[in-house]
């Protein structure tokens, strides 16, 4: 199996057949994320797509401390907080507020199809204030560790601790159902 | 905790697939973006170098390092030239190499995966055969054959659509090694009793050996390789008898991908005729979606709306028992939808005591979401089989959820404290109370129901 640092170094050195791993092997991954952070499929689409232009425009100076996964999750997380910040500043209603997916605007454009365990999950999360879905999406989906959710959010592992504790408890409420005491 | 692996179940069973024309429009982009940045990478131009080096302390530091870098050259000639030019020697041997052949072998000297690979003369993949335990993949340029013993089937595809390969071009693999400077190379050690170099990419974690008289690769990673002929016939497969052919190039795809295929197409048809009220014909499409193995809970959720429509109450509680036996085996959660959907099929059929058990079950949580609108969102989509497709200007408001949940109470309970536009806040808060209310008096008659 090629590595990641492997095709990271291809793709630096402007192979096109390594870009095309990287981004086979993770727009799923991420698309799922985004959809679940922001909860418009539409939206998450524009962002990961944007993730995937940035990563190549900013190829040169790319220094992977890390893992590419990390800093693929990074670059939605950081994307979808702006879109937050700016949807808020432009917006009147909040991201909150629209909470409903619109996976069918985009029709035969459409780029991410979800499956209705998905449509529903996402929507749940978005009964949950942001700082908690993030904590959530990244623990369940990525499987990323508190420690390494705390570096992202800047936050205390403890805090990060608690925004989980909630919000596993709230989404058991959103999910409408009793999970097996 | 349970009920964050429950939660943690829900994750990863949620599944998200890729359109695969919009997909490729969104990778053309990416593409672009890529060849956009690759024009525009800037060269200094001369004149710049002319600017700076009209600087006195330029000069002097460029004297400086023209003196620095001629004594490390001194010092490390004997090291670091041969190295360099042995990376060269095998991008060089490489050059004139027809076939590669690659073996896997593990920990008890068994072969588990081999490979023969013809390159062509740029040093991309030609032809292609791989072998493990359960697989045979043979690549004739013509046509891609992947032959699994285990499902005892044979997929076709056109090789323009599919390509399985090892490391790809292995000159470019060499020729990146040797631009980067994390690389390390220890000469004329032995590797399997014969005289070999080690040529470590500290960078990619990635271990080479080089023989040392041919300066090919003799291992690259795991993987041993050897230059050889490969025997006749290695790249030819003759379809065996008995076992199910699929060509792809014909669309003939493998059946658990075309019966998805088709089972997402039925579904979707089927969805659109239960709301549009024509029953009959989304009951039997839902039939045939479940016959083709496929559908989420949602197919059974669905069938049973179609059946209590069409009268037939035993059918629909039928159904709507297995949404409720699945979700709680798989998820350890209760479907409260679907318990208000059994509890008015038994009522609709005279069975007045095991109406009131499902809705025992389902009323508390319906009466929350009043509070936590939230939690109505998915009586909504129950009740709605188009709603994934609304667009969100569309969907329910928080008003219209909580104006509709106070009719499934109404319609469930017979009482009559229903929601009507433009309540006031204080008026909303009063409904609510009286709903619950009502249930602290009534709740033990549905409870103590068998």
């Amino acid at each position: 199996m090629i590595e990641d640092k492997l095709l990271v170094f291809r793709f630096k050195r402007g192979r096109s057949e390594a870009l095309r791993q990287i981004y086979d092997k993770y727009k799923v991954e991420l698309l799922k994320l985004a959809v679940s952070l922001i909860g418009d499929v539409n939206r998450a689409e524009d962002v990961v797509h944007d993730v995937f232009v940035k990563f190549v425009q900013s190829a040169e100076r790319i220094k992977l401390a890390g893992s590419l996964k990390s800093y693929l999750v990074t670059s939605v997380i950081n994307r979808v907080r702006n879109y937050r910040r700016d949807s808020n500043r432009h917006c009147e209603t909040s991201i909150e507020g629209a909470g409903l997916l619109s996976s069918s605007e985009r029709g035969p454009q459409q780029w991410a199809i979800l499956s209705e365990q998905l449509m529903l999950l996402s929507q749940a999360l978005q009964g949950l204030p942001y700082e908690q879905r993030e904590v959530i999406c990244l623990r369940m989906e990525m499987d990323m560790t508190f420690r390494q959710i705390a570096t992202l959010q800047g936050a205390p592992v403890d805090t990060v601790k608690g925004r989980y504790r909630y919000a596993i408890q709230r989404l058991r409420l959103l999910l409408n159902g009793e999970v097996e005491k | 905790m349970k009920s964050a692996e429950t939660i943690k179940r829900l994750f990863k069973d949620a599944e998200l697939s890729i359109h695969p024309d919009t997909d490729e429009r969104v990778f053309e982009d990416v593409l672009q973006a890529q060849q956009k940045v690759k024009e525009s990478l800037p060269a200094v131009p001369e004149r710049i170098w002319r600017i700076i080096m009209k600087s006195k302390i330029a000069k002097l530091a460029a004297a400086a390092a023209i003196i620095l870098i001629a004594v490390v050259s001194l010092f490390f000639f004997g090291k670091l030239l041969a190295p360099s030019y042995a990376i060269a020697q095998t991008i060089e041997a490489l050059e004139n190499i027809s076939f590669l052949h690659v073996i896997m072998h593990d920990d008890a000297g068994k072969i588990v995966d081999e490979r023969w690979i013809e390159v062509g003369p740029d040093g991309f993949q030609r032809r292609y055969r791989q072998e493990n335990t359960n697989r045979l993949i043979v690549d004739d340029r013509k046509t891609c054959f992947v032959y699994d013993r285990t499902k005892n089937t044979v997929v076709i595809y056109d090789p323009n659509e599919k390509q399985y390969q090892w490391i790809g071009n292995l000159r470019e693999f060499f020729q990146d090694m040797a631009g980067d400077s994390t690389l390390t190379i220890e000469e004329n050690v032995d590797y399997h009793s014969r005289k070999a170099h080690r040529v470590r990419w500290l960078k990619l974690n990635q271990e080479c050996y080089i023989d040392a008289q041919t300066k090919l690769p003799m291992a690259v990673g795991p993987y041993e390789v050897y230059y050889g002929q490969p025997p006749a016939g290695t790249f030819e497969f003759t379809i065996p008898e008995q076992v199910k052919v699929y060509d792809t190039t014909a669309g003939q795809w493998p059946e658990s991908q075309q019966d998805k295929e088709i089972a997402d197409r039925k579904f979707d048809e089927a969805r659109k005729l239960l709301a549009k009220g024509e029953y009959m014909q989304a009951a039997n499409l839902f039939e045939s979606v479940v016959q083709l193995q496929r559908g989420s809970n949602w197919v059974w959720f669905w069938l049973g709306q179609a059946h209590y429509k069409l009268g037939q109450y035993d059918k629909a509680i039928e159904d709507f028992t297995k949404v409720i036996e699945k979700i709680i085996a798989g998820f350890k959660m209760v479907p409260h939808y679907c318990h208000l959907a059994r509890g008015l099929a038994y009522r609709a059929k005279g069975m007045e005591e095991k109406a009131k058990a499902d809705f025992a079950i389902a009323l508390p949580i319906m009466l929350d979401s009043l509070r936590n609108i939230d939690g109505a969102m998915i009586f909504d989509y129950a009740d709605d089989p188009l709603y994934q497709y609304l667009p969100v200007d569309q969907r329910p408001t928080k008003e219209q959820s909580f104006a509709r949940m106070t009719e499934r109470l109404v319609e469930v309970t017979g009482k009559n404290f229903i929601y009507k536009p433009g309540m006031t806040p204080e008026e909303t808060e009063q409904l609510i109370q009286e709903w619950q209310n009502w249930w602290q008096q009534n709740k033990t008659q549905y409870q103590s129901a068998p």
